[in-house]
């Protein structure tokens, strides 16, 4: 890190070892405030875990830093740039590529499509390269359906290739959007709920696969996860919302610890418990 | 249109009439082709049609006869003009959700028509516009030599009388062949992948780094420039242009077609426009009313019914594939 940070070049913000900051993020919709002042960082390749009871803000937070709600104010920096305000495919574009708690598979396309579309850099994509680079197109269109049957293969969907995308199971579709949002190669992947209806078989293939990403390419996740094993053995940066705001950081073992977490989680238990005619 | 009229009242088989009806086939296979870039493949739902083929007939008949601009010079010019068009209705109501888009166009179409309806310096207002105050310059003078030519060569082949729009038929029916293949072949490359996953999900094909709303605009210029396409044979089939040639119905005609050929699939177009004008104009030979107001109001009954039974029992149209239409989300 500190070698990397000597050969940045000077004053660009980019010597920080975090890959995404996020300062004093607001957005409310109406009246409710959906995320209040959300102000953390993920350090670069890290696996950061993002939990919080249900409605604490984490999709509406995602939904902010990824351009795909207007921030009411506050920053973002993605490497250093400031991406508040960019538009969402601007975004992906830069390497910061998000998954979606509900799944969007494109039904009424192949599963292999699903794949080939993420891809970057194929110059078939403007009119301009498909109707006068059908070579280079042609040549780029290999590479990736190459890459796109790995890919599929290592999830257990090789078998659906030709499939369209809309008769996959439900678990069969998140799998995919993992897969796809993989073919854009990001170098960070924020995914909403990624193990939520996976067989634990496959979901424990899936964080191998996070594991190995990170390891290997040097990808930085963020993850929503309510499962407080997955999230305790798996990150090594816990990041805790509740009611639109960060109320807690650290390791897994510091967040356990927090009096505060506990709080959020239990009070809400607690409340509901009494509310149910103790 | 004359030759339409003959029809009712020879029985047996007209060759002048049936060349009328494939002209007007002709014409809707170039729109429905359109419609099936936006709508069938982009998800764009433009009910504007109308309203594009408008600008293309009116630009290309005032720079012909208002601005003794040559008629071949006229065409490309009035495409990019209608491409204009399409750029300008896209802009700001490409980003609203689908349904409010498609009462964004066919306002503007109606806009566009009422605007040529009123403007009577420019486009003639209710009497349309053909030729030149002083009759020195028409609109179709440079294609009426073409006509004369094409069917002097059917004459030299041995056909004694060819029909008048027989040239018509020929010249819109290349064009929607050549258009067909053109756009089965784009559809095919990676630019038409980024469409079909606008089509099923924007913010998934956002999230992956595509322009949704740059495809959306270059799907809707392009439908436009073929918009403009059409409105040239119309006005050169009707030889006069006037508003009450570019009302809504044109653009629902279109999709009527776009139904019977089935959603997703160019090459079901040209057989959609055949199967629904042969249905409409064919039922002409039907003497089974007196009166011509029954007749028609006969026709298009038939029409609707055969519309409704194919929706029915054959969603996805003589092409589309049942298993796409059943996908939903
Ligand atoms: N588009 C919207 N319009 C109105 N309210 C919204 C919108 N999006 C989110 N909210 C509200 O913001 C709050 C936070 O929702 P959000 O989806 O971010 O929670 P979450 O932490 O992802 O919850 P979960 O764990 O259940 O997925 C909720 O009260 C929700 O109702
Ligand atoms: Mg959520």
């Amino acid at each position: 890190m500190t070698e990397a940070a000597a050969s940045a070049p000077a004053g660009a913000p980019a010597e920080s070892p975090n890959v995404l900051e996020a300062r004093d993020v607001r957005r409310s919709f109406g009246g409710i405030n959906a995320v209040q002042g959300a102000t953390m960082s993920v350090r670069r390749g890290s696996i950061t875990a993002l939990i919080g009871p249900n409605g604490a803000g984490k999709t509406t937070f995602f939904n902010l830093i990824t351009g795909f709600y207007k921030l009411d104010s506050g920053s973002v920096y993605f490497d250093g740039q400031a991406i508040g305000g960019l538009p969402s495919y601007k975004i992906a574009r830069l390497g910061m590529v998000r998954t979606f708690q509900i799944t969007k598979a494109l039904s009424r396309m192949p599963v292999i499509d699903n794949m080939l579309l993420a891809a970057p850099d194929q110059p078939g994509e403007s009119l301009f390269g498909a109707v006068f680079r059908p070579l280079a197109t042609r040549e780029r269109e290999r590479e990736i359906t190459e890459q796109a049957h790995e890919l599929l293969a290592s999830f257990n969907l090789d078998k659906k290739a030709n499939d369209y995308a809309g008769t996959l199971s439900g678990g069969q579709r998140k799998l995919l959007e993992l897969a796809r949002a993989l073919m854009a190669q990001p170098r960070f992947l924020l995914l909403d709920e990624p193990m939520a209806g996976i067989n634990p078989t496959l979901g424990a293939r899936l964080l191998e696969h996070m594991q190995r990403l990170r390891r290997e390419e040097g990808v930085t996740f963020l993850f929503v996860e309510h499962d407080m094993d997955v999230v305790m053995s798996h990150s090594d940066h816990v990041v805790v919302m509740a009611e639109g705001r960060v109320i807690s950081e650290g390791t897994p073992d510091e967040v356990r610890a927090d009096r505060k977490v506990v709080d959020a989680y239990l009070g809400g238990e607690l409340d509901d418990v009494s509310e149910g005619g103790e | 249109m004359d030759t339409l009229v003959l029809g009712i009242s020879t029985s047996g088989f007209n060759l002048s009439f049936w060349v009328g009806v494939g002209v007007i086939a002709g014409i809707y296979a170039i729109v429905a082709l359109g419609l099936q870039l936006n709508v069938g493949f982009t998800g764009m739902d433009n009910f504007g049609m109308a309203g594009f083929m408008a600008v293309g007939a009116y630009t290309m008949a005032i720079l012909t006869v208002d601005h003794d601009i040559s008629f071949w010079l006229s065409l490309p010019l009035s495409m990019l003009v209608t491409m204009g068009f399409g750029l300008l209705v896209g802009l700001p109501s490409l980003r609203l959700r689908s349904d409010y888009f498609a009462i964004a166009t066919i306002a503007s179409a109606e806009l566009i028509r009422l605007v040529a309806q009123n403007a009577q310096g420019l486009t003639g207002g209710n009497q349309g516009i053909f030729c030149s105050d002083d009759f020195s310059r028409c609109y179709d003078d440079a294609w009426v030599k073409v006509s004369d030519t094409i069917n002097g060569w059917f004459v030299d082949l041995g056909m004694s009388d060819p029909p008048s729009a027989l040239p018509l038929l020929v010249v819109a029916w290349i064009i929607a062949i050549l258009l067909t293949v053109a756009l089965v072949r784009i559809q095919s490359t990676p630019w038409g992948r980024v469409l079909r996953a606008v089509r099923e999900d924007e913010d998934a094909a956002r999230a992956l780094g595509k322009n949704t709303v740059g495809y959306k605009l270059q799907s809707l210029v392009i439908a436009s420039a073929i918009a403009a396409l059409a409105g040239w044979l119309l006005a050169l089939n009707l030889a006069t242009i006037h508003p009450t040639d570019y009302e809504p119905i044109v653009t629902f005609f279109g999709y009527s077609v776009l139904v019977l050929g089935g959603l997703a699939n160019y090459w079901g177009v040209p057989l959609g426009a055949i199967f629904f004008w042969v249905l409409v104009e064919g039922t002409r030979t039907l003497e089974i009313f007196e009166s011509e107001s029954q007749q028609v109001a006969l026709r298009l009954f038939v029409a609707g019914a055969v519309l409704i039974l194919v929706m029915v029992f054959r969603p996805q149209g003589a092409f589309g594939k049942r298993e796409e239409m059943m996908l939903g989300d």
